[in-house]
């Protein structure tokens, strides 16, 4: 578990700050000066109640939702500890099933903010110094509404009356096609996950962006480098922290992702976090909930350190 | 120092203050207001939107709620938990208000946890216009399931995104009872509604009384309440339709509501003033005049508004009464079979 | 210069899809229908029925209170934490930042409701919400400023301590200027994180206190009414206004400047 992923956004730093960790005595109680607070909190309020969480997925459900004791009066009442939950996930293709599916959806999700966010955060990052803050702004402004409205808004735009939906079907038409229904529907959920993850995207590559050196996109130049070279051999290397930081900001989130699928999504959208949520929220299932969620965990730190292995062969090459 | 002023925010609590933990938009705010004149305290709410919800927070061990108005279901839950506080009905002088027929119920025989508040029914809702032009049978629920009607229908359906919901009407459809846990028949209902779910829309239990009003959605599986809304709206906005509400024939589910007193609330008091307060007639049918829901106080007819009266979802006749089923709670095994069926039923 | 406009042309294109339907909420938080479907006329009753609801104000009220207080703890806790990784190379650490943000976020907010209640003895409230916020804004603030924070030439803070300069006055007047549009934008991102959260802090509200978030879900039910609109739209004021003022009283906060 030795954080595989967060190596893939780490990488590049490990090889620089070597020189610099000199273990004198001052050294090291900065070390903890600096790291001991976050240190502190996180272990109370994210690896215990993780912990208290993992515990959850061996125990037994309680008859009326929550967790069955782990010990009882009651020799009727199960309780104690069990592998109940995991024998049910691994017996059953269909969980697995949605586990991929939801992958696609958070990969496709990723890939075209990635695809939005790089032009925006690389104009942004060029233009001028005055002008930036307000770019930035510009990006961040519509987040500050509610992220329930900003999905109900995707409604009225994809709903069957709006303008988009009446030129893609008169379009399609044209073409001699069936009309098609825009709202509820799998395109209705992706369009709405790269709206809400879209800024997540934008700003770290923006700030990875900003600091680049532009004297070496001059010197590309001077050596005779077209601008695609000069992008695609200076820039996009240079970039790629940025990119693994903006991609797991909208990678993951994705993955828990409950609400978008549950108010624009079809009759076959459902995706791990709705499962996830329908144990504590719907089936009163809390142990098989918290084993969906662990093994979702896994899954992400599988694909990162898959995608870390993928970025330390590419990154060779820049 | 952040902290210390949260903390106090925290505990900041006013000496006589009713915690009352119900649904969204069910309780009209001039009820309110009359009940905090009458009793000389506040009444502060936290709303669900879900039993389930609601349960999961409770098991959780979220506290401190006076007064819950869970669904039959989650009541029976609730009492088999010992989370509840038995009612004293000397404090009750109104419960003779109460329609017999609402009264020792299943879930709790004798009432000595609860007192009915109202109903809603999970029914058919369409669009009257559209479905008189396409000639459809809105008494049965074939008109949800059968793709020999849902062909004219097609992406012009929503049914409720609810588990237990959905599986009741196709058991109903399907001529067995909503609480028939006989997993053969579950997988008849579930390909049943694999067989209907193409030509449905959306499951949706949020967005459905919008799209009725708007005309987008022509034919629901949903809430009386729900129902009566869109067509509140409806009318409002000068729509060329009505929303109308049906009982399908082969019967449907009906959601009694009813006030139980929980056992981390601080003001038992309080709580039982406010139940008798809403057993007054006149208190409760103002909220059948708001919401539509209904109503199983006797005494609450003389003022509920007529056309409201009429509106067979909100009092069905006796004929029907008597094909509507309250749902039963499942067991942890049962639950997890039907999340299961579920999840097939989302990805196929 | 074909080349800049081109990304000109997509930077507009990505300006309008966040914007377009942005302009239909605020659009319709003047429609004079209470659905929020098609244009019927100018109306300022929702903002009239907003400023009259005492619950949606109060929901606003903690929505922010919360949001400043979690996104400020955050932003120190996570600045700290993006320094220590970078710096000291601290795996665990490293672990513990980027996990909470690597999970679904429906598993904190029931494992720490499980936590507060049944470890701490909490009263779910305003503090446990608050709590909640930072443990997972701590993250995104740490890889903003970590992505800052690589590849810069470390040259510099070697050369300030060859000149003597403690760790302390290395912080203040190199690691934190250079750092800064980090923390800024990891600071916009927690609040704008906490503002928004809905799946924790539904989890981890307790009785009488609702945010604006919880509370539009709770009107969700009933169909959302342009009041809604009405509260969003005042809510983006009341964050640019924020900011503007942040950029005229502290210039130094928000220019970025390396």
């Amino acid at each position: 578990m030795r954080s595989s992923w967060a190596g893939a956004t780490m990488r590049g730093c490990f090889c620089v700050t070597e020189s610099l960790r000199k273990s004198t005595p001052a050294a090291r109680l900065n070390r903890y000066l600096v790291g001991g607070p976050p240190f502190l909190f996180l272990l109370l309020f994210f690896v215990v109640p993780g912990f208290i969480m993992v515990l959850a997925s061996f125990r037994y459900p309680g008859e009326f939702g929550g967790l069955a004791p782990l010990s009882a009066a009651d020799p009727n009442i199960l309780q104690g500890l069990t592998l109940e939950t995991y024998r049910f996930f691994f017996s059953d293709p269909i969980y697995s099933q949605v586990f991929v599916k939801s992958i696609f959806m958070a990969l496709a999700t990723t890939l075209i903010c990635l695809t939005m966010a790089y032009p925006l955060a690389l104009l942004i990052a060029r233009s001028p110094k005055k002008s930036r803050d307000l770019m930035v702004l510009l990006v961040i402004l519509p987040f500050a509404s509610n992220f329930l409205i900003r999905v109900y808004a995707w409604m009225i735009v994809l709903g069957p009356q709006s303008a988009l939906s009446q030129l893609v079907n008169g379009l399609l038409q044209g073409l001699g096609m069936e009309p098609v229904r825009l709202l509820f529907s799998p395109f209705a959920v992706l369009v709405a996950m790269v709206y809400v993850h879209l800024p997540f995207m934008v700003l770290p590559l923006y700030t990875n962006l900003e600091k680049h050196d532009p004297a070496l996109l001059d010197a590309a130049q001077d050596l005779g480098a077209s601008a695609w070279q000069r992008f695609w051999r200076v820039t996009f290397p240079l970039s790629l922290p940025g990119i693994f930081s903006g991609s797991a900001l909208v990678f993951i989130p994705v993955l828990g992702m409950f609400a978008v699928p549950d108010i624009l999504g079809g009759t076959g959208d459902m995706l791990i976090g709705n499962l996830i949520k329908e144990q504590f929220l719907g089936t009163r299932d809390w142990p098989f909930g918290s084993t969906l969620s662990i093994m979702l965990t896994i899954a992400v730190l599988l694909i990162a350190w898959f995608a870390a292995k993928l970025a330390g062969r590419r990154g060779s090459y820049a | 120092m952040a902290f210390v002023f949260l903390v106090q925010l925290n505990c900041a609590h006013a000496e006589d203050m009713l915690h009352l933990y119900n649904w969204n938009n069910y309780i009209s705010g001039e009820t309110i207001a009359r009940f905090e004149a009458q009793c000389g305290c506040r009444v502060e709410q936290d709303y669900y939107s879900d039993n389930e919800e609601m349960l999961a927070k409770l098991a959780a061990g979220a506290a401190g709620y006076d007064l819950i108005v869970p669904t039959g279901n989650a009541v029976e839950a609730l009492i088999r938990q010992n989370a509840l506080r038995p009612l004293d009905k000397s404090l009750l002088p109104n419960l003779h208000n109460i329609d017999p027929a609402y009264l020792n119920t299943l879930f709790d025989r004798g009432n000595r946890y609860s007192v009915p508040y109202a109903y809603t029914l999970t029914l058919i809702g369409y669009n009257s216009e559209k479905i008189r032009e396409l000639d459809l049978p809105v008494d049965s629920w074939a008109v949800v399931f059968e793709p020999r009607y849902l062909e004219k229908l097609k992406g012009r359906v929503t049914v409720l995104d609810s588990q237990r919901e959905l599986l009741a009407a196709a058991l109903k459809y399907l001529g067995y009872s909503v609480n028939d846990t006989d997993e053969a028949h579950w997988k008849q209902a579930r390909d049943l509604i694999i067989r209907a779910k193409p030509y449905w829309a959306a499951f949706n239990a949020s967005s459905y009384i919008k799209e009725l009003t708007v005309g987008n959605i022509w034919l629901v599986h949903g809430y009386s309440n729900d129902i009566f809304q869109a067509d509140l709206d409806a009318q409002k906005a000068g729509r060329g339709f009505r929303i109308v509400a049906s009982i399908p024939g082969e019967g449907a589910v009906l959601a009694l509501d009813s006030m139980v007193l929980h056992k981390s609330g601080p003001r038992p008091d309080l709580a039982h003033r406010f139940i008798d307060f809403m057993l007054d007639g006149r208190n409760s049918a103002e909220l059948t005049n708001l919401i539509g829901s209904g109503n199983p106080n006797r005494d609450a007819l003389q003022y509920i508004r007529p056309e409201v009266a009429q509106n067979p979802a909100v009092f069905p006749g006796k004929a029907q009464q008597a094909r509507l089923e309250m749902l039963r709670d499942l067991d942890r095994h049962q639950r997890r079979v039907l999340s299961r069926i579920w999840t097939e039923i989302k990805l196929r | 210069m074909r080349r800049g406009m081109g990304l000109w042309a997509a930077a507009l294109a990505v300006y309008a899809f966040l914007y377009v339907p942005l302009a239909i909420v605020v659009a319709y938080s003047f429609n004079d229908s209470r659905l929020n479907a098609e244009w019927v006329g100018f109306t300022w009753h929702w903002y009239d029925v907003l400023l009259h609801d005492e619950a949606m104000l109060a929901a606003a009220g903690n929505s922010l209170l919360i949001a400043l207080i979690s996104s400020l703890v955050a932003t120190v806790l996570g600045t700290m934490a993006g320094i220590a990784i970078h710096r000291y190379n601290l795996k665990s650490l490293t672990f513990m930042v980027l996990t909470p943000v690597a999970m679904p976020e429906i598993l904190l907010g029931v494992s720490l409701l499980l936590f507060f209640i049944q470890v701490l003895n909490l009263t779910l409230g305003m503090l446990s919400i608050v709590l909640a916020h930072i443990t997972f804004s701590i993250g995104f603030v740490a890889v903003i400023v970590r992505a800052r924070l690589a590849g810069m030439d470390e040259s510099i803070f070697e050369a300030a301590r060859d000149l003597g300069a403690s760790p302390w006055e290395t912080f203040r007047y190199i690691t934190f200027p250079l750092i800064l549009p980090g923390v800024v934008a990891g600071w916009l991102m927690a609040f704008t994180l906490s503002i928004d959260d809905f799946v924790i802090t539904f989890f981890t509200a307790g009785v009488g206190v609702s945010t604006l978030p919880l509370h539009i879900y709770s009107m969700i039910k009933i169909a959302v009414t342009p009041e809604v609109n009405a509260v969003s739209t005042l809510l983006m004021l009341l964050t640019l206004t924020m900011i503007v003022l942040a950029a005229r009283f502290a210039p130094d906060a928000l220019k970025g400047k390396v």
